[in-house]
Formats: structure tokens, sequence, C-alpha cells
């Protein structure tokens, strides 16, 4: 009895001193959290270059690569339009060309209110996940310069942060991976 | 008739020694008499700034006038009035001077800093997120990569230093940071640390949020 109660205090000592190795800093976390919001800012900017009927294809393309770099390998994003209630879900290189060959002659997207709606918490296997909110207002103007659709979507984005290695220079430098997942249409209105 | 012809050299000799003398006396005074209204005229001029001469050359100017030693009073009373402006002349040029070796060393500090690898690369990351146009941005970046050993060069970007060590964002190249800076418009970060080789490439970058 006494060898178990003595295994068992060295399991939860073990246990707690893992614990306290896994919990990061208040300043830390805010950095994280910093980062994480920076991502989706990037791919923010990223969309709106693509849509952009100015922007060179090749230049497109590019960006299209940058913008897939931010994902998870199976993301979705989903698209709607408020001339139907079906959502329809693509996965991240097929979304953004599909953007980039949009009939309009000319687009404008811009995202706003982009914030945190569930905080990065840290999953049993060290990955802290999150929830990001973002607004999408959407405008297609035709040949002629008038407005030819326009919405704006509400859209919810999950957030992976994971603490990775890699080497460089000789040297391992420890960095958190974000990794953006599906991108979930919550709302779409006409306005 | 002997004597009285020995009686008028005689004379004649005494009196044209005389008027030699007289003479000689006369051109003296003539010419110190030149010299004070010299003296007055030039020192006048010179304290009036009525001169096209340079501090050197009314220092010159000054100097000659002391060495003729003319013991007058006006010009005595000039040269003290005159020294006293051209030593206050002497040391404005002096200051002057003073401040624009300062300027220059300056300028020339300024401008081999702004050759160092590390300003380059604070003003065209600056230049590329401000770009008015994407062939702008195209330019700078190609010319920004011409610092690096490659275009893989990596550039590790510091999000945090909490706890005494860095927490970094996933690493990236510097010609995908520099596409980075033109596509996103935005400068958030600042040069750290470069590492170089022996031909001055850049071997690695380190960057730190602002």
């Amino acid at each position: 009895m006494k060898k178990i109660l003595a295994m068992l205090a060295i399991v939860l000592f073990v246990g707690n001193v893992m614990a306290q190795e896994e919990e990061i800093s208040f300043e830390r976390k805010q950095a994280i959290d910093s980062l994480a919001l920076e991502k989706v800012r990037d791919l923010s900017k990223y969309i709106k270059i693509v849509g952009s009927k100015e922007t060179a294809w090749s230049e497109a393309n590019r960006v299209i690569d940058r913008a897939e770099e931010l994902f998870m390998s199976n993301a979705e994003i989903g698209v709607s339009s408020v001339a139907s209630n079906n959502i329809k879900y693509y996965k991240v290189r097929p979304y953004l060309e599909h953007l980039m060959r949009l009939n309009y002659d000319r687009v404008e997207i811009e995202w706003y209110n982009i914030e945190y709606v569930s905080d990065l918490q840290r999953q049993p296997d060290g990955t802290y996940v999150g929830v990001i909110t973002i607004f999408q207002t959407f405008r297609g103007y035709d040949k002629e310069g008038n407005l030819a659709y326009k919405d704006t979507t509400k859209k919810d984005i999950t957030v992976y942060v994971k603490r990775k290695e890699t080497q460089i220079g000789g040297r391992m430098i420890g960095f958190w991976d974000v990794l953006l997942g599906d991108m979930r249409v919550k709302e779409t209105a006409n306005k | 008739m002997l004597v009285l012809l020995a009686a008028f050299i005689t004379l004649g000799g005494t009196t044209s020694c005389k008027s030699k003398k007289k003479l000689a006396k006369e051109a003296a005074e003539a010419e110190y008499k030149a010299k004070v209204s010299e003296a007055v005229r030039d020192l006048t001029a010179i304290l009036n700034d009525e001169t096209v001469w340079t501090l050197e050359e009314k220092e010159n100017r000054v100097q000659t006038i002391k060495d003729w030693n003319l013991k007058n009073a006006e010009v005595d009373d000039l040269l003290f009035q005159v020294e006293k402006k051209l030593a206050r002349e002497r040391a404005q040029a002096n200051q002057k001077a003073e401040e624009e070796r300062r300027a220059a060393e300056e300028a020339a500090k300024a401008a081999e800093a702004a050759r160092q690898p590390k300003n380059v690369l604070e003003k065209n990351f600056a230049s590329i997120a401000s770009s008015t146009s994407t062939t702008q941005a195209n330019r700078i970046i190609n010319e920004t990569l011409t610092l690096f050993a490659s275009n893989n060069v990596p550039v590790l970007i510091i999000i945090s230093q909490a706890g005494g060590f860095n927490d970094y964002d996933r690493p990236t190249t510097i010609e995908d940071y520099l596409n980075y800076l033109k596509d996103q418009k935005v400068n958030r970060n600042s040069v750290y640390n470069l590492k170089l080789n022996d031909d001055g490439k850049i071997t690695e970058v380190e960057l730190i949020k602002k």
C-alpha cells in the first residue's frame, strides 16, 4: 500500500511539473494571440489582391501560393450568396482561383471587425485552438461601373497555433506555427 | 681774392648741407603723414566694413600698419578698435569653420551609416511597404536581393522575448519576406540582427516586432 501511495505521489508530482512547463506566460500568450490575428489580417490583404481585377495574373498566382501557406492542408472556405441559402465549401486554392476569375469588371473586398470569438485554448496535444470572426463586404461592378452584386458575410475562422522547431544555420529555432483551418459562413446579408 | 673765394666755397657748402637735411626731414615728415593718412583710411574702412578684403587680408594690413610703428594717437585708437573687431571676426570664422568641419564629419558618418546593411535594409523595407506601384516595389525588391547571399536566405521574426528567450514566427525566406512587405504594405518588423559572409553578403536575418 505504501509503495502504491509513493508511486501515486511521484506520478502526481511529475504530472504537475510537466503541466507547469507547458504553461506559457501572459506576455508570450499575448504575442501568439497577436500573431494569429495578424495572419488573418494578412489573409484579408491576399484575398483583396487576388480579387482585384487590377492585379496581374502572375502576381495573383504568387499571392495565391502565399495565401495557401496560411492554411492547414485540408481547410475549406465557405462561399454564400444572398440569392441562395446554400453554402458551398471550397478548398483554399480552388476558392482563390474562383475569386480571381469572378465575372465582374471590378471587385471590392473588405474585411473588418477581425477579432477573437473564442480565445486560443491549449489542447491536450499542445496545440492552441481559437476562433476568429471577420466581416467581409463584397462588391462586384459591371462594365458600366454599376454595382451588380453586393453582400456582407460574417465568417468564423478556426486558428491553430502549434510550437515547432526547425534547424537554421546549425541551431534549433523554436517557433509558433499559425495555421488557419476552415472558414465557415455564419451570416450573409444583402448590405 | 683767394681768401674771398675760399670763404664763399665754405659758406656755400654749409648752406647746401643744411638744405639737404631739411629736405630729408621734410620728406620723412611727408612720408610719415602719408602713412598716417593711409593707416587712418584703411583702418577706418576696415572698421566700417567698407573693404572687399578677406579676413586674412585685413589682418595682414593691420600687421603692416602696426609694423610702421607710427606712434600716432588716432592710428593707435583705430588699431585698438580694429584689432578688437578682427578678433571677434576671427573667433566667428573659427567657430564657423569648426561647425562646418563637424557637419562634414557628421555627414560623412551618416553617409557611412546609411551604407551599413542594417540601415539599407530598414530603408528598403519601408520603401517596399510604401511603394505606390508593383513595378516600383519589384525594383526595390530586386535591388535589395543583391545584398543577400541568395534569395533563400532565412528570415526569422521574433514575436516575443519574454522569459529570457526568443519566440519566433514561422521562418521564411528573404524573397518571400520582401514580397510580403509589398503585398501587405505594412512594415511591422525592425532589423534585429544580421549575419554576413566573407563577401559581405547577408546570410541570415533576424527581425523583431516593432
